[in-house]
């Protein structure tokens, strides 16, 4: 279903939002740098922003969380309560199609009890954008979200065109009525002609057919040691990509030593310790192997689709200057 | 007891805790919660997390068929933060488990074949539970041939298990066959002078020139130090094994066990793989498809 916000209305829905819960968006914190914060107006948030640093995935998989404290005398443990209702506004398809690949893992056959609840109790609002010299989302498949919102906001003139991709996102349009208009001719021609310039504004490709094959075959590809001189192995790439999601898990003691809690906390698969056993022995010993991993990792297929989503951050954010388009296409044998 | 999260783990009595060696105690646990316990079902290779609180949680094999319901052995070697706190605990103490986790060895595929069993050292803890689900379906399995490569003497897990095997297994149709490294070692020595037949010194591929194996009707299952996998395999591709009946239990760092954390990741972009939830146990044809497993 389709609707349409007018901009005149625009601060009457930012107020229906925090009906719902608090309400995080995409603040401005630097020059070109960006980050999701609670936001209390519509003015701290800029729709318009290019990418945060780190992607909505931190409200879902935590930089750092308890997941129980425990008494060892009672032999008893306790979660944490659940968390509030998050309405996170502002997201764009490549992060969406990334909640979709962290939904895959924690939401499979042992679903992560954590991870669901949050996901169930949060309100997602997707908001178009233009492309960057970075953006390659185009390529993977994931420049546009069909699902996996409530709703989603694509700028017009006048204001946005609004997809329903929920029952919540249904609701919220019902409860305020007055706010949304159908969408007019003009409204859907404006809407294929931004969709149509949005894809021809993609600068940078990467060609992703038979890609799988081409990393098994590039094992032992000189690509991967060239490549691991420039790394400094600081783990910034696993940190802001939206479907990195390996965690560490450390236990804290109380005074008593009897009880305490359990922390699970982001890790990453650049970090040394990542592969390493008791004994000494390192299953991914060197930079070479732990670089081959990553791509090797985020060129294998989750539920059908790549698992990395063009988003750009590795490379953008990389200290070393190291582009994951241009290692993809050495393996491809293109460089 | 939070039962819907596959994070929380479940507490477990120690009832009874021996030192095998001077760094592996086979401990037998006790799930207190017996609704738990009855859904605790679990077969030969696969692993549950243990955890000492405060101190944290490290996959360890269960090393017994299901014998009891609530019941639960594992052999645990002190390596580390959590194994040491693990040994430091007495009878009577708490554990806190979760699982069981893994694929495990598919007994039912196996039936009808004999059984080639080759292992080194702590690897003989699944290969342990393998056992003895083959021996009380005696009937379901042909002949099982045990491999195991020990250090030396003292190392020997099981001893009195295995050395009974040792003298009297061929009378249940399973020869049990011992290497040792150590070449000063004065009881190995012994064994090897009883039944030259059945007991070598060096490394415990040596112990394929003692046996002629059938690779038409046997399944061979591996678990062992990570190094030892690529000699035990050339000698099975020499006797023209099928890679699909080679079976191996692999080792990786583990912090969930259920496929979220990340860290047990193998493979390349074609065939990804989570060795805690595809495996631990794969087959030689997955090794040959899969990189950098063995
Ligand atoms: C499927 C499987 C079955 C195993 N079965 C047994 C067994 O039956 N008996 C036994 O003694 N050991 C077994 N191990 C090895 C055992 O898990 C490690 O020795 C143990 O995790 C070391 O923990 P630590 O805290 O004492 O060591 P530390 O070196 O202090 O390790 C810190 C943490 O790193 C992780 N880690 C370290 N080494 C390993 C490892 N080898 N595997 C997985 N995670 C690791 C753990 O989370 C551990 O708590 C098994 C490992 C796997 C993967
Ligand atoms: S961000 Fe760059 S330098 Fe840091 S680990 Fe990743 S590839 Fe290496
Ligand atoms: S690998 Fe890089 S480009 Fe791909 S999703 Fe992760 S951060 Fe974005
Ligand atoms: S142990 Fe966490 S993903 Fe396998």
């Amino acid at each position: 279903m389709y609707k349409v916000l007018a901009n005149e209305n625009l601060p009457a829905f930012f107020e229906s939002l925090k009906k719902i819960g608090k309400v995080y968006g995409p603040v401005k914190v630097r020059e070109s740098s960006y980050d999701f914060r609670e936001v209390e107006s519509l003015s701290e948030v800029d729709l318009t922003y290019t990418r945060t640093m780190i992607p909505p995935k931190k409200f879902f998989v935590k930089p750092k969380e308890t997941i129980f404290d425990f008494d060892e005398e009672k032999l008893e443990f306790k979660e944490p309560p659940d968390e509030e209702v998050k309405v996170i506004l502002g997201v764009h398809h490549c992060d969406i199609n990334a909640l979709k690949i962290l939904d895959s893992i924690y939401m499979d056959e042992t679903p992560d009890k954590y991870y669901i609840q949050r996901r169930n109790s949060s309100f997602i609002i997707g908001v178009s954008c233009t492309p960057d010299e970075y953006c390659f989302c185009k390529s993977v498949g994931t420049s546009y979200a069909q699902d996996g919102f409530d709703l989603f906001l694509h700028e017009i003139s006048r204001g946005y065109l609004v997809r329903i991709g929920s029952e919540k996102g249904y609701e919220l349009i019902n409860d305020n009525k007055d706010l949304f208009e159908d969408a007019k001719p003009e409204d859907t021609e404006e809407f294929k002609q931004n969709e149509k310039e949005r894809l021809e504004a993609f600068k940078l490709e990467l060609n992703v057919s038979g890609i799988q094959d081409m990393l098994g075959l590039s094992y032992e590809d000189p690509v991967w040691k060239e490549t691991a001189d420039d790394c400094f192995g600081c783990g910034t790439c696993n940190l802001v990509c939206p479907t990195c999601r390996c965690y560490d898990v450390v236990d804290y003691v109380g005074l008593s030593l009897k009880s305490g809690e359990r922390v699970r906390r982001w890790d990453s698969c650049m970090l040394r310790k990542h592969g390493l056993v008791a004994g000494g022995l390192n299953f991914r010993p060197t930079r070479v192997e732990r670089l081959r991993n990553r791509f090797n990792c985020k060129g294998s297929f989750t539920d059908g689709s790549l698992s990395c989503v063009g988003c750009g951050r590795c490379t953008v954010y990389c200290p070393a200057g190291i582009s994951f388009v241009e290692v993809m296409k050495k393996v491809r044998g293109e460089l | 007891m939070v039962k819907d999260n596959v994070l929380a783990p479940t507490p477990a009595k120690i009832l009874k805790s021996e030192n095998m060696t001077e760094i592996e105690k086979h401990i037998e646990l006790e799930i207190l919660d017996k609704e738990i316990a009855k859904n605790f079902v679990y077969k030969p290779g696969q692993f549950v997390e243990v955890g000492v609180m405060g101190v944290g949680e490290a996959p360890i094999s269960i090393c017994a068929a299901r014998k009891k319901e609530d019941l639960l052995e594992l052999c645990v070697r002190k390596v580390g933060r959590v194994t040491n706190a693990i040994h430091r605990l007495n009878v009577g103490d708490i554990l806190w488990i979760r699982g069981p986790y893994g694929n495990g060895f598919p007994m039912e595929k196996m039936e009808g074949s004999d059984l080639l069993l080759v292992a080194g050292g702590l690897g003989i803890a699944p290969l342990r539970g393998v056992l003895q689900y083959a021996l009380s379906n005696r009937e379901k399995y042909g002949t099982i041939t045990i491999m195991y490569g020990i250090r030396c003497y003292t190392a020997m897990l099981w001893r009195d298990e295995f050395l009974h095997l040792f003298y009297e297994g061929d009378k249940i149709n399973v020869e049990f066959y011992l290497s040792y490294e150590d070449s000063s070692d004065r009881q190995c020595y012994e064994l090897q002078c009883e039944r030259s037949d059945r007991c070598m010194q060096g490394v415990v591929t040596r112990l394929f020139g003692l046996k002629e194996v059938e690779p038409e009707n046997t399944y061979a299952v591996i678990c062992g130090p990570p190094i030892m996998y690529k000699f035990v395999i050339q000698e099975l591709m020499k006797r023209n094994f099928d890679p699909k009946k080679i079976y191996m239990t692999l080792e990786r760092r583990m912090k969930c066990g259920v496929g979220k954390c990340g860290h047990c990741i193998i493979g390349s972009g074609k065939n990804i793989k989570y060795v805690c939830k595809d495996g631990p146990v794969f087959t030689y044809w997955d090794a040959l498809n899969t990189k950098g497993m063995i």
